[in-house]
């Protein structure tokens, strides 16, 4: 069995988890040439590295983010969002 | 519908959807709490406004007292009141609060979407640990607990109620889950 710690509720299968994808830049669709918003829209990046990942754990509806190593699917570690905001 | 009489049909009852699905009893019992008064509050303001009452929230996944109702913190702002033996005093709490001005967060609406079924019986400790994955020892899980994990293959909220764990779970469920208990009693017996 697969775990992931759920910063609010701990260890727990992560069958109880959904994935929502990286961590995204949010664009301003009116300062953005139409080249990089439509990238920003329709292409996914797909490159070796640690990712930022929101995920969300179902039971409790909880919403929080999670470092990933894309190659080795190592969950490096799981934080609140407001963390993030912290740092930016 | 004359006055007076119960307007909701819960699942269990005649007529409800999982009307004639057995629940246990023996070594595992199942019962069926849903129709006990219980009032959710979700959403921004919804623990200031609780804390405005005088009502204690403790810290999330644990559970608080106040004037015979539990209180359960789902989350920072997702709030539950189950009063099994304090209708009044939750039909007051409603009340204030269906009359109070925004902010206020919104109703969660947990008396209608959750079942509330309460799990006893000798062959408990094998049974909840066939049902969840979490260890539930009393050393590990304390009477404040609260776990929002899956019990019987759903999501579900447990914690410890004097006669075993209750679980909340989505109402819609409740025949899956009556059968799940069902099945896995089979096996403890």
């Amino acid at each position: 069995m697969k775990l992931l710690t759920c910063p609010m509720n701990g260890p727990r299968n992560i069958d109880e988890f959904q994935s929502f994808g990286p961590v995204r830049a949010k664009l301003d669709p009116n300062a953005t040439a139409d080249r990089d918003w439509s990238r920003h829209l329709f292409r996914a990046e797909n490159r070796k590295g640690i990712l930022v990942e929101w995920w969300r754990h179902v039971p409790s509806n909880y919403f929080f983010l999670a470092e990933r190593d894309l190659v080795t699917n190592e969950i490096i570690r799981t934080f609140d969002a407001s963390q993030l905001r912290d740092r930016a | 519908m004359a006055a007076g009489v119960a307007t909701r049909i819960y699942p269990f009852m005649p007529g409800g959807a999982a009307d004639g699905t057995r629940l246990v009893s023996g070594a595992v019992a199942l019962s069926d709490l849903t129709d006990k008064p219980r009032f959710g509050l979700k959403g921004g303001g919804s623990a200031a406004w609780l804390a405005a009452q005088g009502i204690p929230l403790p810290p999330v996944n644990r559970i608080g007292e106040h004037r015979g109702m539990r209180i359960l913190r789902l989350g920072n702002e997702d709030i539950l009141l189950l009063a099994e033996d304090a209708a009044e005093t939750l039909a007051d709490v409603k009340a204030i609060w269906q009359a109070a001005p925004a902010p206020k967060g919104y109703s969660s609406w947990r008396e209608e979407g959750w079942a509330w079924m309460r799990l006893s019986g000798p062959r408990l400790a094998e049974a909840m640990c066939s049902l969840c994955a979490l260890d539930l020892r009393p050393q590990k899980f304390g009477t404040d607990d609260i776990a929002q994990t899956r019990v019987g293959h759903i999501e579900a909220v447990t914690f410890r109620s004097p006669a075993g764990f209750d679980i909340l779970f989505d109402i819609t469920a409740s025949a899956y889950f009556a059968r799940a208990v069902a099945a896995v009693a089979g096996h403890a017996a």
